[in-house]
């Protein structure tokens, strides 16, 4: 027999009760005063102040390795420790680091031969060491090259190294790289820096976690620690080769926080001084944080969308290709979405770049030559849909972007609004990021809103040759234009800069008349610094903004 | 005719058995599923407009990832049976290295995690059946509701805004301070995690306890146990607690198990350099090598712990060894 429910359970008399929450209450409330008193254990702020002695920079992601030639992902920790023979500045020029000048054919520096090929002599500036004591070399240099086409070693990339046939090195401040092709873009070979021969020579270097880890180099900073998953101390070298009062800053300590709004709250807090590239949705929230400065520079990058003619036969039409571009209201979309902290750009080069220009044929925002353009290729909306179509079909497809990414998404809605009212139908499909690369590397996709990481020179072979589509390339809109391969490999094969200008000049006039992508505005960086941090110059390209590192300085 | 009655021994060597056999299962599912997804390993490299297709394919090849599946499975599951995982496609260390190296942080984290949720759940449940029907419970119940009901992201993305960003107490992330790093500074670096992980179990836990509990109330026992003249105090705390933990302590056993894998969403959130935060890292960039030993290891934790679990089981009930 079973008791009725109501008097299965026990109450406990009220008294009792109370006395128990109140014993609890006690104990939780002496709980609570120690977390709290824990809690403000320390000095009462979540973090410290930025100083001479620490700066703490938000890094997005932990390296996978401190190798510069191994990683794939961007160099700024690195670059402290290990230098190049040249970098690039604040306005994307290649300047001498550890080579005393850059070669050049005025300077003598690059002679081209007759045999098509063409020899670089590197001058090595004198006195620099390794951290380690021991001197600089040419013999560095040679090792590295042959380092990195030997079949035992898997750096990240052997662009440019695979056309080194061998390199002389008659003194130890001269390297003699002799090209089997010419090779524009040998003045940043060597922005990686070079290869420690004394330590890594005979060593599996792929497995050489001593080094990977914590690399030797001739830079302001050796690293002190990496504590996995946490952070990466750099200590500063005291011996630095620009002399006693470089760098500025004692330490620089680059700490792990993966996740954006963890790092846009730990600048906040003050728990970090430095995040780099930070997303132009965060800008209004932290323009107004004390002690803080975003600094803009114009980037090398641009977001466009890439139209893959290959996938979708109305892309095949230059008349469809420029009614997209006319359709789009790409200054409504900086002033707004972007809150005007980018600007519209109507190529693949970029203003900072001294290949640019301007001069180029353009396609302002006119919804009704769009229609016409749209018009005149037969696509005609006979049904009333709102949606053009041609013998039965529709002018519709997919604009792929980058799930999770904020103002990307809301472009691409802005782009779908935006060429709805000329009778096209884009659907939206957001993939997330690793997937997404694949996929632009198979060309299964209709269209894309994406951009690139340009490199500091302007080479643009890789992405409009026509024998350039994947895999052997980044052409990815699938364009073959004869002109414009020509113009391309032209400019690839000429070391002179005003020559090369002139090939890439006509090569943006020729982009613009065949409008291969829908350029829509640069990719402009934001860096949250210090306000008391001095020297600080910011870099349009994957340098990174640490490449003048030894002159920041705290007031 | 009697039913023979297996041996503990026997009976453990047939779950050890299944296991190994649920394991291998396992291995053949989470590589065909991690190598279904799209991109691979050599997909960040793609990024990169310096990476000449010549590259992709040297690489491919130095990876092992240019043979079929199944050589690349075989070879794998040859490895790792005899304690060589392999090394990480991301950083060309061994696998068991870079695991290793994130445990002691997950274990910490999770250790002070469950104790709290512990802590917070089993009085939390008791009043709750206790004063079923009452405010005390219709309190907890709400506050459980909503502590499961909460987005954790969004949870703890606002207790860094208001005791680290606004309050300015504690910090927001990472382990420890750099340059610091004492008991104190560790514990502090604690707190919001462990808050934020204890939350959403303690709140489920809660709920567990207050059906254990009102079951066993409502049990006859307890009449005979009241009618001994045992204190109310005693008959709650003792007699039915002790009854009510029973698939308590199952499903405590179990979160672990899942905590283990590694609380990836608080992981991440706090920067907390654990097994989640290396899991999430490792999926970003197709690590296999790294993801499949996690993955093993997680997949044999569970396994572990569920026969654990059955194990302390049968040795707080002898009616179910019986």
């Amino acid at each position: 027999m079973s008791l009725p429910t109501t008097q299965r359970i026990p109450f406990l008399p009220a008294r009792r009760m109370r006395d128990r929450v109140s014993n609890a209450s006690r104990r939780i409330s002496a709980m609570a005063l120690g977390a709290t008193m824990l809690a403000c254990g320390g000095d009462g702020r979540a973090g410290r102040a930025p100083s001479g002695e620490l700066l703490i920079v938000g890094y997005d992601r932990e390296p996978d390795t401190l190798n510069r030639f191994s990683t794939h992902i961007l160099e700024d920790i690195q670059s402290c420790v290990v230098e190049g023979l040249t970098t690039t500045d604040e306005k994307m020029n290649v300047i001498p680091l550890l080579a005393s000048e850059v070669p050049s054919p005025e300077n003598g520096g690059v002679r081209l031969r007759p045999d098509g090929g063409m020899d670089v002599t590197w001058k090595l500036r004198p006195g620099i060491k390794w951290h380690d004591g021991v001197p600089f070399t040419s013999a560095d240099v040679k090792f590295t090259v042959e380092t990195i086409n030997s079949p035992d070693y898997n750096p990240e990339s052997t662009e440019g190294f695979d056309r080194i046939a061998s390199v002389d090195t008659p003194d130890s401040l001269t390297a003699v790289i002799h090209y089997r092709e010419v090779y524009a873009p040998y003045a940043i070979q060597f922005i990686r820096g070079a290869l420690p021969r004394h330590m890594l020579e005979g060593k599996d270097i792929d497995r050489a976690t001593e080094y990977n880890r914590n690399p030797l180099g001739t830079g302001p900073y050796r690293v002190a620690e990496w504590k996995t998953g946490e952070y990466i101390l750099l200590d500063k070298v005291n011996d630095y080769w620009r002399g006693p009062e470089y760098p500025r800053i004692k330490r620089i300590l680059f700490k792990f926080v993966p996740n954006t709004n963890t790092r846009i709250n730990q600048l906040k807090a003050g728990e970090v001084h430095v995040v780099a590239l930070v997303p132009w949705d965060k800008y209004r929230e932290l323009k107004d944080v004390p002690g803080l400065s975003i600094h803009s520079t114009m980037g090398n990058s641009y977001e466009h969308v890439t139209l893959n003619e290959r996938q979708v036969e109305a892309f095949r039409d230059v008349r469809v290709r420029r009614a997209l571009l006319l359709a789009t209201d790409r200054e409504l979309i900086a002033r707004t979405i972007l809150d005007g902290l980018a600007p519209v750009t109507d190529g693949a080069i970029q203003p900072i770049s001294w290949a640019y220009t301007d001069s180029v044929r353009r396609y302002p925002f006119d919804l009704a030559a769009a229609r016409a353009q749209l018009d005149t290729a037969g696509w005609t909306d006979a049904d009333r849909d709102g949606i053009r179509e041609r013998n039965g079909r529709p002018l519709s497809f997919t604009l792929m972007t980058q799930a999770g990414f904020a103002i990307r998404e809301n472009v691409a809605q802005a782009l779908q609004r935006q060429w709805r009212d000329a009778g096209v139908d884009a659907k939206i499909q957001l993939v997330d990021g690793t997937a997404i690369s694949n996929l632009w590397f198979e060309g299964k996709f209709d269209a894309m809103l994406h951009w690139w990481h340009m490199p500091s020179d302007p080479e643009l072979v890789s992405f409009f040759a026509s024998d350039r589509t994947p895999p052997a390339g980044r052409n990815i809109n699938y364009i073959a234009d004869d002109s414009l391969t020509r113009l391309v490999y032209a400019a690839d094969r000429t070391v002179r800069q005003v020559e090369r200008r002139r090939y890439l000049v006509a090569a943006q006039q020729r982009l613009a008349e065949l409008v291969p992508e829908l350029p829509l505005y640069n990719v402009t960086r934001l860096d949250a610094i210090p306000a008391t941090l001095e020297n600080f110059k910011g870099n349009p390209t994957n340098t990174g903004i640490f490449w003048n590192v030894h002159e920041w300085q705290l007031r | 005719m009697s039913i023979p009655f297996a041996s503990p021994a026997v009976t453990i060597l047939r779950r050890i058995a299944a296991a190994v056999v649920l394991l291998l299962v396992v291995s053949v599912l989470v590589f065909a599923l991690i190598h279904a997804a799209p991109g691979g390993p050599l997909t960040m490299y793609l990024e990169n407009p310096n990476v000449r297709p010549e590259d992709i394919v040297r690489l491919k090849k130095a990876l092992g990832l240019d043979r079929s599946l199944a050589e690349q499975y075989i070879a794998w599951l040859r490895g790792f049976v005899v304690g060589e995982w392999g090394y990480s496609f991301s950083d060309g260390r061994p696998v068991a290295e870079r695991l290793a190296e994130r445990v002691p942080a997950t274990i910490e984290l999770m250790a002070v995690s469950l104790l709290l949720a512990a802590i917070a759940a089993v009085p939390a449940g008791v009043v709750s059946a206790v004063r079923r029907g009452r405010f005390p419970d219709g309190t907890v119940t709400a506050i459980s509701l909503a502590g499961i009901s909460l987005p954790v992201f969004w949870f703890g993305l606002v207790l860094q805004l208001v005791f680290a960003v606004a309050l300015g107490w504690l910090p927001s992330s990472g382990r420890s301070s750099v340059l610091d790093g004492g008991l104190v500074d560790r514990l502090r670096h604690m707190i919001l995690p462990a808050i934020m992980l204890a939350a959403v179990h303690a709140a489920a836990w809660s709920r567990y306890v207050r059906a254990g509990m009102i079951d066993v109330l409502g049990q006859r026992f307890l009449i005979s146990v009241r009618a001994r003249g045992v204190p109310e105090r005693q008959v709650v705390l003792r007699h039915a607690l002790r009854n009510a933990l029973l698939p308590f302590v199952t499903v405590v056993l179990l979160d672990a198990a899942i905590m283990v894998s590694g609380a990836v969403v608080t992981e991440s959130v706090f920067a907390w350099p654990g097994l989640g935060g290396l899991f999430t890292e490792a999926l970003a960039r197709r690590d296999y090598t790294v993801l499949m030993a996690f993955l093993m290891i997680s997949s044999a934790t569970v396994i572990v712990l569920n026969l654990l679990a059955d194990a302390v089981y049968r040795q707080l009930d002898p009616r179910v060894a019986a």
